[in-house]
């Protein structure tokens, strides 16, 4: 309510500011600065010069003439006023509405649909006092650290994930790497690189990802990330229905419980829904959508039943998405933050997610 | 002199001013502008050996040789055809396989390049638009910015 | 709440910019000046307004307030505080409200010259100032608005980059700013006067102050640019003919020719409708300059992001500017009076050879930096126009003015005499021509053209002395009133005569490059290689760890004639967890002279690869830039206009036409 008030405040001086000449009963402030009275400083001037002996006589004399003809046209120029009495009145009542019109009113749009009043500032300071790690300090730490010792594998290692949740993909990449050079190859380490080069790329899996999780493969070929992910690069090679194929594959391998089902169940229906009438599936259309719909909703139900789960969430909000039910995925993600509000780390990511999906209905997130 | 006079002499000497730059604008651009090819422009258009040319391209994996000196040999790429390039110089700071690179030189014979600048650019993203162009035209260039629901979803999924 | 009172006074000042616009020229077509005067209120609130915004922005980068957008994007919560602070114009929203501050606070301090500019043309001017603010206005608050809000906030911002943490980085844009915002009053004064119908020495008399503030700090933002590129970028070189260093030069060359043409239009009331064409050309070149740098058209050393909806929007606005400017010239400029002829051989006369040199020279740069464009728009045929090209066209045409300069500064006004004032130079040209054949013979030889610019340049400084000699009455007055008379002299004389010697020594420094050596070489420790006079020494190379980074440095000991005069360290950076190189140039400031070394790659052999730079008098190239802005200074410290009259030589007088 404040910040309306101070509003209100702001707008009231500049309104008030603009009109006082309007209030002035004087019009004409001409006479004083119009072009004769600047003649006539020049005139002075010259005498001040021609006194200290910069000028002389001779030239004086010339230059005085000079400046006097000037004078005289800017005289003849001058005195030429518009009309006073009622029309200027009228016309100055009008001028008001105008500006105390037009002000506000431009304003009061335009902030309305750009801003966010009722965002509270978060200043870092403030919001280290409750207790929350620094996570910025520690990562410093961590990278001075191996500024020192750049062959400490353990360290990139503790790195990496910090940076792929901040966002710096290429930072975490490159972190990964360092982690593999030194400790050696690991499947979890290789998908973890591919990962993080794929979400560098934009989510697509260039040829560096997927030669990490080939390798990967190579080593555990049970390794469900590398699986996904190949499915993934096969699909984005134009392949849908090997790429649904592998999927299901990797669904019939997976685990009841398995806390990635969700993202291949919605990878899955993402493909088959980019799919359209072709043969992809064995499925007749409404037949697929359905079963889509159903593991959706199966995911909504336990969601309902225990909203803890941060990843659950998201996967819902993006399955509504890529079925085309924004309104359901807003009212999802609307759900995910008041059960999570407790966890500032899972309110960043939903964030995060909300404007990569365009979800974002707070005015703040217009589209970059 | 007459008024007129005067100022037919002030058009005479800026028309003289202007035909002089004019000319010597027509002079440079015959002897100093400088192409821009992509490898496979290179062979299409059958550039004559000796031409000075800019080259563009990503310098192709592995094909980096540092000889003695500062000699270095690497090949400037399009995926499509690639040209051996010699350099004598220090090479820029983000000069890297698999990285765009813009060298300025002259064409040696079909396949070797003689550049004499390589050029740096200070950020690491730094795409220089002649290559991203050549590259977009070949089909290779993706924009990291251009994700949509599906692309997203396969970072997601690592949540 | 602060933020967004900050976001909320933004687009006050959009609203009160409209009602500056508007409200004069309604006023105009009524003669109701007190309509008008709603004009000053209105730039004086909508700079406040603006100032806000910018304080509350600022304030969210002190306090890392990571609940903003552009606060994420380009700070972090562990930046050294100085570049948490200059980081709130390192980008592009930022810059851009940077911008609009600048301008806004021209616009308020035109609104407050109520002595030095007559009321109406200040209503109109305001005006046309209110109009350009709400164009760019709207182009922050829908484009570029840098308080677009997250929520929740992230804990870390993005932008650590150490690479864009430097001081010349921070201070440069905002130079650059100064001086293309400044051009826009003296088109806003331009469009005013062709609006009023009325155009006179009072008008020459109100815009020069603004016009020299911006060529000020355009001298100011170019010379710092340059100096930038030369020791962060590691190849030695301090002008590229990039074609963002080409959008600078153009506004400065039509900027010089404008603050040259206003002298003649306030002294001798002539050169009218070319001074408010060269007005408008100077802003039309300003924008131009800013749309092909925030645009990111080009490809050039500076990287920018490219955003076609920013360049579309900047693209609209050059176009409505500088459309309706030249349209509303062809339309009203028949209707001015007519200013009067003079003599070719006056000081007018040089002056509009000046003006025709420097235009002429913009056109090069300008055709130079386009035509690359316009062919590959055209023809898809990409060219790069490099050196060479401004080489064979810039010089040719840049070399007569620098030898009018002098003769402009000396000659009389109204009828000169040409023979009268070359032999008044007479020591000028002999300190010219004595200074060539000293380096002559001192070098035994060198390039002609290197020759005839250090001619040039001692001819430029001894002109400048002999300007205020002969003005002070030297040879005719006895020595002691001379000096009294040299130090009562109008500042603006002493000005000139100090930006025309800044102008020499830049030459002379840009000379001297003639002489510069560049060495190539591998390097072992205790290798000697030779720069100039100097030889450098590899006494070792040693990695160093600093808390962000590791270096490979070598450090070389400079020796003169055997003697040790110093060390020198050059390195080669990496940013270890970005995983960024970098290479830091070592420079030796020797007088005016530098020792510049660059780092390549360590050698399988076990040496290392340099590059090894000497630059002769090097550091003349930007003190000259310095001292021409300071001469530009002091102009503006004398705001007397005072009107010339036939002053002969000799006291006599000469008939006036």
């Amino acid at each position: 309510m404040l910040i309306w008030l101070i509003f209100a405040l702001m707008t009231g001086a500049a309104v008030l500011a603009v009109l006082w000449p309007l209030s002035r009963a004087e019009t004409a402030v001409a006479a004083e600065t119009g072009d004769a009275a600047f003649f006539r400083q020049q005139m002075a001037d010259l005498e001040r010069d021609r006194e200290a002996g910069l000028v002389s006589e001779r030239e004086a004399e010339a230059l005085r003439a000079e400046i006097g003809r000037r004078l005289l046209r800017a005289a003849r120029g001058e005195g030429r006023s518009g009309p006073e009495g009622e029309p200027a009145l009228r016309r100055r009542r009008a001028a008001s509405a105008i500006a105390l019109s037009t002000i506000p009113l431009l304003a009061l749009a335009i902030y309305g649909a750009m801003g966010s009043p009722h965002l509270p500032q978060a200043p870092r300071a403030a919001r280290m006092d409750g207790g929350q790690l620094d996570v910025g300090a520690a990562v410093a730490k961590i990278e001075a650290h191996l500024a020192q010792n750049p062959g400490d594998g353990r360290g990139w290692e503790v790195l990496a994930p910090v940076y792929l949740r901040a966002g710096r993909f290429g930072d975490a990449a490159r972190a990964y790497q360092s982690a593999l050079d030194i400790l050696g190859e690991s499947p979890a380490r290789l998908t973890d690189l591919g990962e993080a080069v794929t979400a560098e790329a934009g989510g697509i899996v260039d040829a560096r990802a997927r030669a990490a999780f080939e390798r990967a493969l190579v080593l555990d070929p049970a390794n469900a990330k590398a699986r996904y992910y190949l499915a993934v690069a096969t699909g984005q090679d134009g392949d849908n229905a090997k790429a649904i194929d592998m999927l299901r594959k990797l669904l019939a391998d997976a685990p009841a419980d398995a806390s990635w089902r969700g993202a291949v169940e919605q990878r899955l229906a993402a493909l088959s829904m980019s799919e359209g009438a072709s043969a992809i599936t064995s499925l007749p259309e409404g037949e697929q959508a359905l079963a889509i719909r159903g593991m959706v909703e199966g995911l909504a139900a336990r969601l309902d039943a225990d909203g803890s789960d941060a990843a659950g969430w998201a996967r819902l909000v993006r399955s509504y998405v890529v079925l085309g039910e924004e309104e359901k995925a807003r009212e999802a993600l609307a759900k995910a933050r008041s059960q999570l509000a407790a966890d500032p780390a899972s309110l960043d990511m939903l964030a995060a997610l909300a404007r990569q999906l365009s979800l974002e209905t707070d005015a703040t997130g217009a589209p970059q | 002199m007459t008024r007129k006079q005067r100022r037919l002499t002030l058009i005479a000497a800026a028309l003289a001013v202007l035909g002089v730059a004019l000319g010597l604008v027509l002079f440079a651009m015959r002897d100093n502008i400088v192409f821009f090819y992509s490898p496979t422009d290179l062979e299409a258009k059958a550039v004559t050996p000796g031409t000075r040319l800019r080259l563009g391209g990503l310098v192709a994996e592995g094909s980096v040789e540092k000889g003695e000196g500062q000699n270095v040999t690497f090949a400037v790429t399009d995926t499509n055809r690639s040209i051996t390039v010699r350099y004598t110089g220090l090479l820029p700071d983000l000069f890297r396989e698999g990285q765009g690179v813009v060298t300025e030189g002259v064409l040696e014979s079909a396949g070797l390049f003689r550049a004499d600048s390589v050029l740096a650019k200070h950020d690491e993203n730094y795409m220089p638009r002649e290559v991203a162009d050549s590259l977009k035209e070949q089909g290779l260039w993706q924009h990291g910015g251009k994700t949509d629901a599906q692309g997203g979803g396969a970072t997601a999924a690592s949540e | 709440m602060f933020v967004e009172a900050g976001h909320y006074a933004l687009t006050l000042a959009l609203g009160l910019s409209l009602v500056q616009f508007l409200m004069p020229l309604w006023a105009a077509t009524v003669r109701d000046e007190a309509l008008a005067a709603i004009a000053a209120p209105a730039a004086l609130c909508a700079f406040a307004c603006v100032t806000l915004a910018f304080a509350a922005l600022t304030y969210a980068y002190a306090t890392s307030d990571f609940s903003l957008v552009n606060v994420v994007e380009n700070s972090h919560s562990l930046k050294p505080f100085i570049y948490k602070l200059t980081g709130v114009w390192g980008n592009h929203e930022g810059s851009m409200l940077l911008w609009v501050l600048i301008l806004t606070l021209f616009g308020a301090m035109v609104a407050l010259s109520r002595r030095a500019v007559p009321s109406r043309l200040r209503h109109l001017t305001l005006a046309v100032q209110g109009a350009v603010a709400f164009a760019f206005l709207a182009f922050v608050e829908f484009t570029s608005n840098p308080f677009l809000r997250l929520n929740p906030a992230p804990f870390e911002g993005q932008d650590l980059n150490p690479i864009l943490q430097d001081l010349g980085l921070a201070i440069h844009p905002p130079l650059l700013y100064i001086g293309y915002v400044g051009f826009s009053i003296s088109f806003a004064f331009a469009l005013a006067a062709l609006i009023e119908g009325r155009i006179d020495a009072v008008w020459a008399r109100a815009v020069r102050p603004w016009t020299l503030t911006a060529w000020v700090f355009l001298t100011l933002g170019i010379a710092m640019g340059s100096y930038w590129a030369y020791y962060e970028l590691g190849w030695g070189g301090w002008w590229f003919w990039d074609p963002v260093e080409n959008a600078s030069l153009m506004p400065w060359l039509a900027g010089t020719a404008l603050l040259h043409s206003t002298i003649v239009m306030e002294k001798r009331d002539a050169l009218k409708i070319w001074t408010i064409l060269l007005a408008i050309l100077t802003f039309s070149l300003s924008l131009l300059g800013t749309f092909l740098v925030r645009s990111g058209v080009l490809t050039s050393v500076h990287s920018f992001a490219t955003d076609p909806t920013r360049g579309a929007f900047i693209l609209a606005i050059l176009v409505v500017f500088i459309g309706g400017g030249f349209a509303l010239f062809a339309w009203r400029a028949p209707l001015l009076r007519q200013g009067g002829l003079f003599a070719p051989i006056s000081r007018e006369g040089a002056l509009v050879a000046n003006n025709l040199l420097l235009v002429t020279a913009c056109a090069t740069v300008f055709i130079g930096t386009l035509y690359p464009l316009a062919l590959e728009a055209l023809t898809g045929a990409k060219i790069s126009v490099g050196e060479p090209f401004f080489n064979a066209t810039f010089l040719p045409i840049v070399m007569p003015l620098l030898a009018l300069i002098p003769i402009g500064q000396t000659i009389v006004w109204k009828r000169g005499d040409l023979l009268g004032t070359v032999q008044r130079l007479w020591a000028a040209y002999a300190a010219g021509l004595a200074g060539a054949l000293i380096i002559f013979a001192l070098v035994r030889g060198g390039p002609v053209l290197a020759l005839l610019g250090i001619g040039l340049g001692v001819y430029l400084l001894a002109g400048s002395a002999v300007d205020i000699y002969h003005r002070a009455g030297g040879g005719r007055v006895a020595p002691g009133v001379m000096l009294r008379r040299a130090a009562g002299l109008p500042r603006s004389a002493w000005g000139t005569a100090i930006a025309h010697a800044g102008v020499g020594i830049t030459v002379l420094g840009i000379a001297a490059q003639a002489w510069s050596t560049e060495t190539l070489a591998v390097v072992n420790r205790g290798d000697l290689v030779n720069a100039g006079a100097y030889t450098l020494r590899l006494d070792a190379i040693f990695p160093r760890t600093a808390h962000n980074y590791r270096e490979d440095v070598a450090r070389f000991t400079v020796l003169r004639d055997g003697r040790i005069i110093g060390t020198l360290e050059g390195s080669k950076r990496i940013y270890v967890t970005r995983g960024m190189p970098t290479t830091e140039a070592g420079i030796m400031t020797l007088g005016p002279s530098q020792l510049y070394v660059s780092l390549g790659e360590p050698q399988p052999s076990g040496g290392m690869g340099v590059r090894i730079y000497w630059k002769p008098y090097v550091i003349f190239v930007w003190l000259g830039s310095v001292i021409m802005a300071l001469g530009g200074l002091l102009s503006l410290t004398d705001r007397r206009l005072r009107v010339a009259a036939p002053v002969a030589a000799r006291g006599r007088l000469v008939p006036a036409e």
